[in-house]
């Protein structure tokens, strides 16, 4: 066995004050961080960048399995210009895209809408991820409910005697894919 | 000739794998462990039939021997040499000429490997799914993906030569043979996991001896996607290594499933739990890459990647139901023998956070299969055409991966059974305030947006515990402490961090822009100046290079092309990337000058620590390599459950790399248990 661990005694040294101390120092930093992270400036968008952000969300209509902005084809820098210009007139964002939608139909956005059919893409995965997280927290419930198994004596000499007699076994035939099916 | 020795190959590789499933099948059942042990000769002749399908198909395209349809279809006399070499695994058929010969490899290499043991049945059993999977490729190769029919071509005739997407960047000689090893890799320890549960030894003895099989086919995998993402980088233009494309995903799915499975298993090496779990696990990796091969091959779902559609589809659906179908069935019929014993004592512990990861993979997984396969169903549901891009795999994925590195930060210093609170604080107390600092780092240089940040502080926090275990790990043991599954797991995952906060940076505050520019004229864009020199033009021979000369910040100059293609009618661009450790500056031409117009249109992005995304798969395929190697040797007879009094230590039986050893003795965690763990 290792030499006793020496954590234990800083573990248990000093006030919980000053255990607790550089945690609450370390939240401090933390939450300054992210709450100028969170309403930090970052300055407005350039319209360069709201382009290029709106196109990342159409599809290529010609090619397949690209956006817009990834896209060279020529229909894809034609959308690329239609859009830096209603960009440069003031439409918004949601505008944009939904010109796009009636132009050329759903299809064309890479977001697929929530309503219908369709909701069932964004509804699933979370309630799958609910339904095993909530399975966890049960089997969890469940285990620490029972009692944990204590080995009596006679449970002890029979793990030997079996431990003993599967290790003869072994010596005698040299077992030699030695994985018993029991384990 | 080629098509005749091509033919050969092929039919030597169906009848050996044929011939060899049965042969072992029969011995087996029969227990004549002759007839079992001549699996040996049937797989070498699996592979010396792929190796001739191979070669003659590489003969035949260096020599541009166009009577074979293959080479017809996809050869030219103007590919330059690396390129023609590639081009075996350019297009359908001849990725599953590839596909059979690593099969081939592997089994060559797993009749080796377990030399001694060839009539065991769990081994027998295991070669004998090995050759049906083989027997399956090669019939493939036989009937619906024949590469060597013979074709009579008109004099002068010259083929159009590999897609030109794929003979633009050398990394395509490279990434698809490293992501057909990991594919594949998957296919041995599936092999062992059916033959686990048709013999019934469902122990923990076939875990062990695929664990290595496993990391290698996980690492190869690995990097097959890491290099796959840096040729779309370099290749296609936009300044995207990632775009959630039906291909791509196709090779996701398997790597998080086999993921989950590398971490859950070590529950089931340790405590004899989750058996079913696991199962499950290692049998859905494996049909993800076959289903993945059917969504990206048949041609169902648009790809930018997909450079070949065939009438293989249904064969491969017909073969991945039979897989689910046997897994499923195999699993309920031996489900008596697969309850587990034992429990999980506190969800505050080793277990508690590989059963998280399964959850979060698990749900990764599941929103990548759905975002794949959801335009598919909707549109057999109500004919009704909807996409599903970036936009949703981001809102979707990104909660799960910043809850992955905040696990990822937490798991390691967990000991089995049961953590305290004390522990934790006293354990995690520095690697949270390198998070904390990664974070006042990122915000200093400018970052924004809780979720960038929050992903600097994870990956921080997740790297400085990884980074404690390897410190107390080598403290202890020297240079053995970097060896071994644990300790490369740490470095594994160090190159995971790297990754995810590249990724992170080069997601968030990437910046674009068109600039036009005419001959001499600088643009300033984000930091960066870019000045236009001249024009380039050269003809090839395959392609005419259009080329822009633009000096970046003084550097270079970098060259950015149009090319066009001979036998092609698409224009594909070459972009050019200026790389440093901090951004990257990416160049594609959009515009080359025409007529009267002298200036070019260049759409530049600009991205920060692109390149750590190379470095971090160099890291974790290093991290691999580590845990691939053996580390600090166990007496293999270690009692499982308690002491044996008068029993004398000696040789172990072979084949046992490992039981789950008593508290104290593990590799990697002493520390722990020691302190944890009541005896």
């Amino acid at each position: 066995m290792p030499e006793p661990a020496p954590e234990r005694s800083a573990l248990s040294a000093g006030s919980p004050v000053r255990r607790w101390l550089p945690w609450a120092a370390l939240a401090v930093v933390v939450v300054t961080c992210l709450s100028i992270a969170a309403f930090g400036s970052t300055g407005t968008p350039t319209p360069q960048d709201r382009v290029a952000a709106i196109a990342k969300t159409i599809k290529c209509p010609t090619c397949s399995g690209e956006s817009v902005a990834e896209s060279n084809a020529p229909a894809s820098q034609e959308i690329r210009a239609d859009i830096a210009e209603r960009v440069q007139n003031g439409q918004g964002d949601g505008d944009i895209r939904a010109y796009y939608a009636g132009r050329y139909g759903d299809a064309i956005l890479l977001t697929p809408s929530a309503s219908g059919v369709n909701a069932l893409i964004w509804i699933l995965p979370v309630v799958a991820f609910a339904v095993a997280v909530a399975g966890l927290v049960v089997v969890f419930r469940r285990w620490s409910g029972e009692a944990p198994a204590h080995a009596s004596a006679a449970d002890r000499a029979l793990v030997e005697a079996a431990l003993r007699r599967e290790h003869e076994q072994a010596v005698e035939a040299d077992d030699a894919h030695g994985e018993g099916s029991s384990r | 000739m080629n098509v005749a020795l091509g033919r050969a190959g092929v039919t030597l590789g169906l009848a050996a794998a044929v011939l060899g499933a049965v042969t072992v099948v029969y011995g087996l059942v029969r227990k004549k462990p002759e007839l079992v042990r001549l699996s040996r000769a049937y797989s070498v002749l699996v592979l010396l039939g792929g190796v001739v399908a191979f070669a003659a198909m590489e003969h035949a395209l260096i020599t541009r021997d166009f009577t074979v349809r293959y080479v017809y279809d996809n050869g030219s006399t103007k590919t330059p040499a690396l390129y023609n070499f590639a081009t075996l695994w350019g297009a359908l058929e001849g990725s599953i000429i590839l596909w059979g010969t690593i099969l081939g490899g592997y089994l060559v290499a797993v009749v080796v490997k377990f030399r001694k043991r060839l009539d065991d049945p769990l081994v027998g059993w295991a070669l004998a799914t090995m050759l049906v999977v083989a027997g399956f490729f090669f019939f493939l190769l036989a009937g619906p993906a024949n590469p060597f029919e013979s074709v009579s071509p008109a004099p002068g005739y010259d083929g159009p030569g590999p897609n030109p997407l794929l003979q633009n960047h050398p990394l395509m000689a490279f990434h698809p043979p490293m992501l057909y090893l990991g594919y594949v890799g998957f296919t041995v320890p599936f092999a062992f996991a059916i033959a686990a549960l048709v013999t019934g030894r469902v122990g923990e003895g076939w875990l062990l001896a695929t664990r290595r099989w496993t990391l290698i086919a996980w690492g190869f995998l690995t990097v097959g996607i890491v290099l796959g993402s840096w040729w779309s980088y370099e290749v296609l233009g936009w300044g995207g290594y990632w775009a959630w494309d039906p291909v791509e995903n196709a090779s996701f799915m398997p790597w998080l499933t086999g993921t989950a499975y590398i971490h859950s298993v070590m529950v089931q090496e340790r405590r004899g739990m989750l058996r079913v779990w696991n199962l499950s696990l290692l049998c859905a990796t494996f049909a993800l890459t076959i289903l993945g091969t059917f969504i990206t091959r048949s041609g169902v779902l648009e790809s930018v990647h997909a450079f070949t559609e065939s009438s293989i589809g249904p064969a491969l659906l017909v073969f991945f139901s039979l897989i689910v179908l046997t897994t499923v069935g195999l699993i309920g019929w031996r489900g008596d023998r697969l309850r587990s014993p034992g429990r999980i004592d506190s969800p505050i512990s080793r277990e508690g956070a590989f059963l998280a990861n399964n959850v979060l993979f698990g749900a990764f997984a599941f929103v990548v299969l759905m975002g794949t396969i959801f335009p598919l169903v909707i549109e057999a549901i109500n004919d009704d055409r909807i996409s599903v891009g970036t936009p949703y795999f981001n809102r979707m994925t990104i909660p799960l991966s910043l809850t992955l590195l905040f696990l990822m930060a937490v798991a390691p210093v967990l000991p089995w059974r049961k953590a305290s609170g004390e522990l934790l604080r006293h354990r995690l107390l520095w690697p949270a305030w390198i998070g904390a600092a990664a974070m006042v780092v990122g915000v200093a240089l400018g970052a924004r947006g809780v979720g960038a940040v929050l992903a600097f502080g994870f990956g921080g926090f997740a790297a400085g515990s990884a980074g404690r275990q390897i410190v107390l790990a080598t403290r202890r043991q020297g240079w053995r402490g970097l060896v071994g599954r644990a300790n490369g797991g740490m470095v594994v995952h160090i190159g995971v961090v790297v990754i995810a906060v590249a990724v992170a940076a080069s997601g968030s505050f990437v910046r674009q822009a068109e600039l036009t520019l005419e001959p001499g004229q600088s643009a300033s864009f984000a930091g960066h100046t870019l000045t236009y020199e001249g024009q380039q033009v050269r003809d090839e021979g395959a392609k005419v290079v259009n080329q822009a000369l633009i000096r970046i910040d003084g550097t270079g100059p970098w060259g950015p092309s149009l090319n066009k293609f001979a036998n092609g009618s698409q224009t594909i661009g070459t972009p050019s990337v200026r790389s440093t450790l901090t951004d990257d500056v990416a160049l594609s031409l959009i515009q080359v000058p025409d007529g009267d117009r002298t200036s070019i249109t260049v759409r530049v992005t600009i991205q920060p620590l692109v390149i750590w995304l190379w470095i971090g798969g160099a890291v974790m395929a290093l991290g691999t390599l580590l845990a691939v190697f053996p580390g600090r040797r166990r007496n293999p007879i270690d009692p499982v459950s308690a002491p044996l009094p008068g029993a004398r230590a000696g040789r172990g039986p072979s084949g046992r790399e490992g039981v789950a050893p008593r508290p104290g003795r593990a590799d990697v965690d002493d520390e722990r248990d020691a302190e944890e763990v009541p005896v």
